[in-house]
C-alpha cells in the first residue's frame, strides 16, 4: 500500500510538470495576447510597448524558466486581461463549477444507473426498448438546444424556475439536467453492460437455484461485482464535469471553470489557462487515485499492484 | 375536474411556487442589464472592451463626453480653449466630489492624464492618448494638455478619457482600485461577483443628471438566445448585443421591445494592393463591382444595418456626404475577371475570424466567385488574424473581412490606421494617399479636413485598397417601459435612460 502510493505520487509530480510545460509551450504556438488587448488605432511603437510591459518580448525559455519558479512557489500568477491573481479567478469559479457538477452528477447516476439495471434485468420488454430509446435521445440532443428549450419551456412560459445565472437551488435545476442527460446516458450503458456481463457466471445461476429473488440478487451480488466498471465510468466522468461544462454554463450563464477556461484560450490570457489547465489535471489524477482505492475497498480481490489475487 | 385531478394541479402549482422562489423579479428599484461577458476590469485606464466600457462609464466621469446627438460637449471640463497648435486649456467643474466624498480638482485631472500616457502604466489604451506629451495644472481649475503636433482628434479621444482621484489610487495601488473602483459619476460600485454580476448604486449627491435606478446589475450572459430569454421572463431589463434573427420575434412581445442604432463599426473587405493579383487595377475594381452590399444587409442581417460606400458614417468627423459611389456591377465585374485573364485565376485567400458573422463571409465568397474569382476562406482565432493583419504588406492576407472601430467617431482614428503606410494595418502604398492624411492630421482647420478626407474617400473608390460594405447596428433588446436612445458610439449611460410601468 505504502510503496503503491508512493509510486503514484511520483508518477503525479511528473505528469503534472508534463502538463504545465506542454499547456505553456502549445499556448506559446500562436503568439501572444498583445494584439487583442491594444485598440485597433494602436501604433507599433504602442504595441511593442505593451508587449515589453507585459513580459512577454522576453525569450522563450526565460518566461519558462520563470514560469517554473513561479509555480514551484504555488503562485499561479497574475491575469493579463483582468489584472487580477489566477487564484482569485479560479476561487470565485470553483463552487460553481463543483455544484453544477454534482448537480449533474445526482441527474447522471440516479436516473443511469437505475435505469442500466432496469435495461439489463429486463432487456427482452417493451419498456426496456422504449427506455432504450429515451436514453439514445437523451444523449443525442445538444446541449445548447435542449438547453434553450428548457429554458423556454420552464422559465418563459411556466416561469417555474429562473431562466439563467446563479442565485439558490432552483436555479441549478435546468443545468444539472442539461448536462446530466449526457452522462446519465453513459452510466445507463455502462451499468446495463455490467450486469449483463455478471448475470452470465455462475454464481447468478448457482444463487438462483437457491431461490434467491431478482431483488436479493442485485443487492447482495450484482450491485457490487458490477460496480467496477461503474467506479472506471465515473472516475473519467466526473473529472469531465470538473473541468468545466462550457456549453451548459454559456447557454445558462452559470459561472463556472468552462466559461472562464474558454474566454481565457480566445484571450491568449496564458496565466489563467495554465492554472486552470494545472488544476483540471489535479483533480483528474486524483479522482483516478481515488477510483483505485475504491476498487480494492469494493472487490477485495484487486490488490493495489493490479493483481488480482 | 375531479378532486384528485385538482390536488394533483394544486401541487404541481405548489411545486412551481416553491421552486420560482428562487427567481429575482426585476424591479425598476433595480435595474438588470445583460452584458455579453464581464468586465475585464473596472478601472478606466486598464480595459476598454465594451462590457467593460458599459460598467465603468457609470462610475467615472470624463473630461469631456458626446451627448446623444453625437457632439463633443462639457463633463468635468466645462470649456476649453486652444492656446496654440498644441496646447489645449480646460478650465475644470469646481462642484464635483468623488464617491468618498473629496472634490475633483485639477490636479485629478492631470493626474489621471498622466496615469493613462505613462508607458511603464502599460495601459492598453495608450495608443488612444499618447499624442499627449504633458499635463500640467495651470491654475486652481485649469489644466493644459500639450500634444506632439497639432492634433485635431484630441477632444474626440478625450471622451474616452475618465478621472481617476489622485489621492484613493496613489494609496491603495493599481489592484485594488481595479477591485473597488472609487468614480465621480452617477453610480457608486457596490459589489462585484466575479464571473457572474457587478453591482451599481446610485450617487445621490451626483452633480449632475441623477440616475433613475437606485440599483443597477449587470450580468455576464454570454448566450444571446438565453439574454433573449432573461428579457421574456423579465428577469432582466436590457439586453446588449442580439443579432437580426433573435430581435425579429421580439417584436410582436408584449413586454419586451427591439432598440437598434447604426454604430461607428464599418465592415469592411480589406485588399492586400501590394502583392498578386490584387497589384492588378482590374481586378481589384473586380472586387468592388461584385459585392450586392444591399443584397448582404437585407438578405441576411435582417435590414438593421446600413449599406456604406465609405469607411466612414455620417457621426464621424471627416465624413464626405456627397461621395460618389462604386455601384453592384455583377455583368461589369465578370467582365474585368476576363480582361484580367490568368492573373486572375489564382487562389485567393478570404482571411476572417470567428467573432464575425460568418454568413456574412460566406456571401462575400460566393459574390467574388460568380465573378469568376477563385476565392477560399481561411479562418483563424482572433489573436493570430490580428497579428497577421498588422503584420505589414507581406503577410497581410490578398483579403481580409473585418469591421473598424476606433472608438473615437473621427476620420483620423479610421483612414490614418487603414491606410498610411506608417501604419502597421496598412496594406496600401500610395503617396497621394499618405500626403492627404498627414495634411488632415496637422491641421485644425475642420473644413480643410473634410476636403482631405473627400480626397481620400475617393481615392479609395477608385484605387479599391479597401471596399467599405455597411455600417453595423447595433441591436438592444429593451423591457417596454425603457426609454433610452441608443447612440453611434455604442455608449450606455444609465443616467440617460428613464422608466415608466
Amino acid at each position: 500500500m505504502q510503496t503503491f502510493l508512493l509510486r503514484r505520487l511520483g508518477q503525479v509530480a511528473v505528469t503534472l510538470f508534463g502538463v504545465v510545460s506542454l499547456i505553456f509551450f502549445l499556448q506559446r504556438l500562436t503568439g501572444d495576447p498583445t494584439y487583442l488587448l491594444v485598440p485597433e488605432t494602436a501604433t507599433q511603437a504602442d504595441i511593442d510597448a505593451m508587449r515589453h510591459t507585459l513580459g512577454f518580448d522576453r525569450p522563450l525559455f526565460v518566461q519558462y524558466l520563470s514560469f517554473l519558479v513561479q509555480i514551484a512557489g504555488f503562485d499561479l500568477g497574475q491575469s493579463v486581461v483582468q489584472n487580477v491573481p489566477v487564484s482569485t479567478i479560479i476561487a470565485s469559479r470553483l463552487p460553481y463549477t463543483l455544484q453544477l457538477a454534482a448537480g449533474a452528477l445526482v441527474v447522471a447516476c440516479g436516473l443511469g444507473i437505475p435505469v442500466g439495471i432496469v435495461l439489463a434485468l429486463y432487456r427482452k420488454s417493451a419498456a426496456a426498448r422504449v427506455l432504450a430509446a429515451l436514453v439514445f435521445a437523451a444523449q443525442s440532443m445538444p446541449t445548447f438546444w435542449s438547453g434553450i428549450l428548457l429554458i423556454m419551456l420552464f422559465a418563459v412560459t411556466l416561469g417555474w424556475l429562473p431562466p439563467s445565472s446563479i442565485g439558490g437551488v432552483a436555479n441549478l435545476v435546468m443545468p444539472s439536467i442539461a448536462l446530466g442527460l449526457l452522462s446519465m446516458a453513459t452510466f445507463a450503458r455502462i451499468t446495463r453492460t455490467a450486469i449483463l456481463d455478471e448475470l452470465t457466471r455462475e454464481y447468478v445461476r448457482s444463487a438462483r437455484a437457491r431461490g434467491a429473488t431478482t431483488g436479493r440478487l442485485l443487492v447482495r451480488h450484482l450491485a457490487r461485482n458490477a460496480s467496477i466498471p461503474v467506479i472506471t465510468v465515473a472516475a473519467i466522468e466526473i473529472s469531465n464535469l470538473l473541468a468545466g461544462a462550457v456549453i451548459v454554463e454559456t447557454v445558462f450563464a452559470w459561472p463556472g471553470l468552462g466559461q472562464v477556461t474558454v474566454q481565457s484560450i480566445l484571450a491568449r490570457d496564458f496565466m489563467v489557462v495554465q492554472g486552470v489547465v494545472l488544476m483540471g489535471a489535479f483533480v483528474t489524477i486524483a479522482l483516478n487515485l481515488l477510483a483505485d482505492l475504491l476498487y480494492s475497498a469494493v472487490d477485495p480481490r484487486i490488490r493495489l499492484d493490479g493483481v488480482r489475487r | 375536474m375531479t378532486p384528485f385531478k385538482r390536488k394533483l394541479v394544486a401541487c404541481a402549482i405548489g411545486l412551481g411556487m416553491a421552486l420560482g422562489a428562487g427567481v429575482a423579479l426585476a424591479s425598476k428599484d433595480r435595474f438588470v442589464v445583460d452584458l455579453v461577458n464581464e468586465p475585464s476590469s473596472l478601472d478606466p485606464h486598464v480595459q476598454w472592451n465594451p462590457d467593460s466600457y458599459a460598467v465603468y462609464r457609470n462610475v467615472f466621469d470624463n473630461l469631456i463626453t458626446r451627448n446623444n446627438k453625437g457632439e463633443i460637449t462639457a463633463q468635468i471640463a466645462t470649456s476649453w480653449k486652444q492656446v496654440s497648435d498644441t496646447v489645449v486649456e480646460f478650465q475644470i467643474r469646481t462642484d464635483v466630489l468623488f464617491h468618498d466624498g473629496q472634490k475633483l480638482t485639477a490636479e485629478d485631472v492631470a493626474y489621471s492624464v498622466r496615469r493613462i500616457t505613462d508607458p511603464k502604466f502599460g495601459s492598453p489604451q495608450l495608443g488612444q492618448f499618447d499624442k499627449i506629451v504633458k499635463a500640467e495644472v495651470v491654475g486652481p481649475n485649469a489644466v493644459r494638455l500639450t500634444t506632439n503636433g497639432p492634433y485635431p482628434a484630441l477632444l474626440a479621444q478625450l471622451v474616452k478619457l475618465s478621472i481617476v482621484p489622485k489621492a484613493v489610487v496613489e494609496a491603495v495601488g493599481k489592484d485594488a482600485f481595479n477591485l473597488k473602483p472609487v468614480g465621480s459619476g452617477p453610480y457608486m460600485f457596490q459589489a462585484w461577483q466575479r464571473g457572474v454580476q457587478v453591482t451599481l448604486v446610485r450617487n445621490d449627491k451626483y452633480w449632475g443628471t441623477k440616475g433613475p435606478f437606485p440599483t443597477a446589475v449587470f450580468r455576464a450572459v454570454p448566450d444571446a438566445a438565453t439574454r433573449v430569454a432573461n428579457l421574456q421572463a423579465g428577469a432582466s431589463d436590457l439586453a446588449v448585443t442580439l443579432n437580426s434573427d433573435l430581435a425579429a420575434p421580439l417584436k410582436n412581445s408584449p413586454k419586451v421591445k427591439v432598440l437598434a442604432e447604426p454604430t461607428e463599426r464599418v465592415a469592411y473587405v480589406r485588399l492586400n494592393t501590394t502583392r498578386p493579383p490584387f497589384d492588378n487595377d482590374k481586378i481589384r475594381q473586380a472586387v468592388a463591382l461584385a459585392i450586392d452590399k444591399a443584397g448582404l444587409v437585407d438578405g441576411i442581417l435582417g435590414g438593421f444595418d446600413k449599406p456604406v460606400g465609405q469607411m466612414l458614417t455620417a457621426a464621424h468627423a471627416g465624413w464626405t456626404p456627397d461621395l460618389p459611389t462604386v455601384p453592384f456591377d455583377l455583368k461589369k465585374a465578370q467582365a474585368l475577371v476576363k480582361e484580367a485573364g490568368p492573373a486572375a485565376k489564382v487562389e485567393i485567400e478570404l482571411a476572417t475570424s470567428p467573432v464575425f458573422d460568418q454568413r456574412i463571409v460566406q456571401a462575400i465568397q460566393q459574390m467574388l466567385v460568380e465573378a469568376g474569382l477563385n476565392v477560399k476562406i481561411n479562418m483563424s482565432d482572433m489573436a493570430s488574424y490580428l497579428k497577421r493583419a498588422q503584420g505589414g504588406p507581406d503577410v497581410v492576407p490578398a483579403l481580409s473581412f473585418g469591421r473598424w472601430s476606433c472608438a473615437c467617431l473621427d476620420a483620423d482614428g479610421v483612414l490614418f490606421p487603414l491606410l498610411h503606410k506608417s501604419s502597421a494595418w496598412s496594406a496600401y502604398r500610395n503617396p497621394k494617399a499618405d500626403q492627404l492624411l498627414d495634411a488632415a492630421r496637422q491641421t485644425l482647420d475642420g473644413k480643410k479636413r473634410i476636403e482631405a478626407y473627400r480626397g481620400v474617400n475617393l481615392l479609395v473608390n477608385q484605387d479599391i485598397p479597401l471596399v467599405p460594405l455597411y455600417q453595423s447596428a447595433a441591436i438592444y433588446g429593451a423591457a417596454r417601459g425603457l426609454d433610452w436612445q441608443p447612440t453611434p458610439d455604442e455608449s450606455l449611460f444609465l443616467n440617460r435612460m428613464t422608466f415608466k410601468d
